[in-house]
């Protein structure tokens, strides 16, 4: 059965799933005031402009899943995971971290969730790696003695056991990542917020990074972790599920393969010797085919083009024989499956254009500008 | 406590990462107190009738009371520096992601601070003992505790800097200005009865003054706890408005730093 782009509200998910719900987010909105230039403050001293950071979230994740958050800069990612970590209020809205309200509980959300938000100028640089993770270990209700033996533990696992007791200052990025991570993980905590966790990592150091990610924290901890990314080959290498955000709305929820079929199934790709035959061309005045472009090919004499087909199958085997009917050479005719970058811009085109003039709110009594980007939503 | 020990330690850790400049903190000392005691001694016949009710010697009249202004120089500006810091750095948002309650990580970010800060007055107490300063041992006890209260009534000025510094991004002249008049009218370089009686008024507000005055009596005239009992109940008097009015406004500017998001935007 396919499941539906539209996050459904929690409650009615949690009933169709067997297991627990670790996080659950209904209806979360907020907004941030911007910064105003001199005339406007001047003008209306009194007022404040704010812009929508988060609009009506809502989604569950369960126990034990990986979940990745998308979205491009600005969509409100990092936002949503401060209001998880309890740093920053909602507006409006309720989430809760395994049944406790981040606003009402959040000292008890603290025990339970562990968020790896800050980058790596958070650790105490003058201090080596085993002091980092001892002094988070006490902050986290460990006595002085536990928190040194988690802290060897946390060591091994995450690599750093030779070099723990050199200044963390003296690591490279890759390091600094994984002491982040030992640190969040020191209290063992059941849910983990990791904020592109391999953003300032190269591509090599990025992978094993996410090797260490899917053997430890998946496979041994048996955290539920929230990955917020914009790198989508990551979230499709890690994630159970993903949603993609944007702009503050949560345009899409699911597993990478129901995105897939729901929003990426009519593409296909055609071998001919005239890409520029009038078939195509007509085809696409009448649009039934779009988003047509030739792509390079290494067959001489032979062109590709690539076209989305809504419709399925059949529409698809309408084109073809249009195509031949009107006399083009056609070679090949193949399906062409979408990477998830290619769905995440397309979700975003799609059902990014909702709700657009509802982006500035008007409080305390004044006009508002448009205002596009979050300034501080992914700081 | 747990909390704060452990983050007293790593301040302490990360200060003995930088040796020489510890090493230079503590010998800064001895040229601060030479000069200090030639140009007290050279002032002493000036000064001796205005200060012969707190010890009477200017040079330990001065050491005293640069020992009070430097900690109460700590307790305004230690809270600010470490949000500011932390704000910058990212570490107030990942220690605010911790259970430790937020009295015990302010406690543990200064007490560091308040400690060194203790350091570097021993050391002036003992190199003005080597210039013939006489201290009342038996009273060292009240002494302490009038220190303690002197501290007290300047950290919620810390507080209020801090909330300062988490809801405009700058504590703005606050710390220079409560310094600036504890200086001035506290009584650190001369006794408040010299002040011109238009300003001296003034004096009576500064918390400083009390706690100055109650110091010096104890520590260097030897008087009993119960003959400063008045300036001492002033100054418990200044702790308890000042230290509610500190916690509101650091609540407050918490509470819209998570609402405006700024916990750790510089």
């Amino acid at each position: 059965m396919r499941e539906s782009l539209i996050p459904t509200p929690g409650p009615e998910r949690a009933r169709q799933t067997e297991a627990a719900p670790a996080v659950v987010l209904d209806g979360l909105s907020k907004s941030f005031p911007t910064r105003r230039g001199w005339l406007e403050t001047i003008r209306h001293p009194l007022g404040t402009q704010y812009q929508r950071v988060l609009q009506g979230v809502s989604c569950e994740v369960r126990e034990g899943e990986f979940f990745g958050l998308l979205g491009p800069n600005g969509a409100g990612k990092t936002t949503l995971f401060k209001i998880l970590a309890t740093l920053v209020l909602p507006d409006s809205g309720t989430a809760t971290i395994t049944g406790l309200d981040v606003v009402q509980d959040a000292r008890q959300v603290r025990r339970v969730l562990a968020p790896v938000i800050a980058d790596e100028r958070s650790l105490y640089w003058r201090l080596s790696a085993r002091e980092n993770l001892e002094l988070y270990g006490v902050l986290q209700g460990l006595d002085r003695r536990a928190a040194r033996s988690r802290a060897g533990q946390l060591l091994e696992v995450v690599e750093l056991d030779d070099t723990g007791s050199k200044l963390a200052g003296s690591f490279s990025s890759g390091m600094k990542q994984r002491l982040l991570i030992a640190r969040a993980l020191i209290a063992s905590p059941r849910v983990l917020l990791l904020d592109e966790p391999t953003r300032s990592l190269d591509p090599v150091s990025a992978r094993r990074f996410r090797a260490f990610l899917r053997e430890e924290i998946i496979g041994r901890q048996k955290c539920t972790v929230l990955l917020a990314t914009h790198n989508a080959e990551e979230a499709l290498d890690l994630c159970d599920r993903v949603a993609v955000l944007n702009r503050g709305e949560l345009l899409a929820a699911g597993t990478a393969q129901s995105i897939a079929s729901e929003m990426g199934n009519d593409r296909y790709r055609l071998w001919t010797s005239e890409p520029r035959h009038p078939g195509i061309a007509a085809l696409a005045e009448r649009g039934v085919v779009e988003s047509v472009a030739e792509v390079e090919s290494d067959a001489p004499g032979w062109a590709v083009v690539e076209m989305d087909i809504p419709g399925g199958l059949e529409r698809a085997a309408q084109v073809v024989a249009f195509l031949t009917e009107q006399g083009a050479r056609i070679a090949r005719f193949e399906y062409v499956e979408l990477s998830l970058a290619d769905l995440i811009e397309r979700v975003v085109e799609q059902r990014g254009g909702q709700g657009r003039g509802e982006e500035q709110e008007k409080r305390g009594g004044m006009s508002m500008e448009p205002v596009i980007d979050g300034g501080n939503a992914d700081a | 406590m747990r909390e704060v020990f452990a983050l007293v330690r790593a301040s302490f850790r990360t200060a003995l990462s930088y040796r020489l400049s510890m090493v230079l903190s503590l010998g800064s000392l001895l040229f601060t107190v030479v000069p200090l005691f030639f140009v007290a001694r050279a002032l002493q016949p000036t000064m001796a009738k205005s200060i012969s009710t707190e010890g009477g010697v200017y040079f330990a009249f001065l050491l005293v009371g640069m020992i009070a202004y430097t900690y109460i120089s700590v307790a305004v500006n230690a809270i600010p520096n470490v949000v500011s810091s932390g704000v910058g750095t990212g570490t107030l948002e990942a220690l605010l992601a911790t259970r430790a309650p937020l009295p015990s990580l302010l406690l543990g970010l200064t007490g560091y601070n308040l400690l060194w800060t203790t350091v570097r007055a021993v050391v002036l107490l003992i190199a003005g003992m080597f210039f013939g300063i006489h201290l009342a041992w038996s009273q060292i006890g009240g002494a302490f505790v009038v220190l303690v209260l002197i501290v007290l009534a300047y950290l919620p000025f810390g507080l209020i800097g801090a909330a300062l510094m988490l809801a405009f991004r700058t504590s703005g002249p606050l710390a220079s200005v409560v310094l600036i008049l504890s200086g001035l009218l506290g009584g650190v370089y001369y006794p408040t009865s010299v002040i011109p009686k238009g300003i001296q008024e003034l004096s009576a507000a500064v918390p400083l003054t009390y706690g100055l005055r109650a110091l010096r009596r104890t520590l260097l005239e030897g008087m009993p706890f119960s003959a400063v009992a008045p300036d001492v109940i002033t100054l418990i008097g200044f702790v308890v408005l000042l230290t509610a009015i500190g916690l509101l406004a650091l609540t407050e500017a918490l509470h819209y730093a998570r609402r405006a998001g700024t916990l750790a935007q510089y």
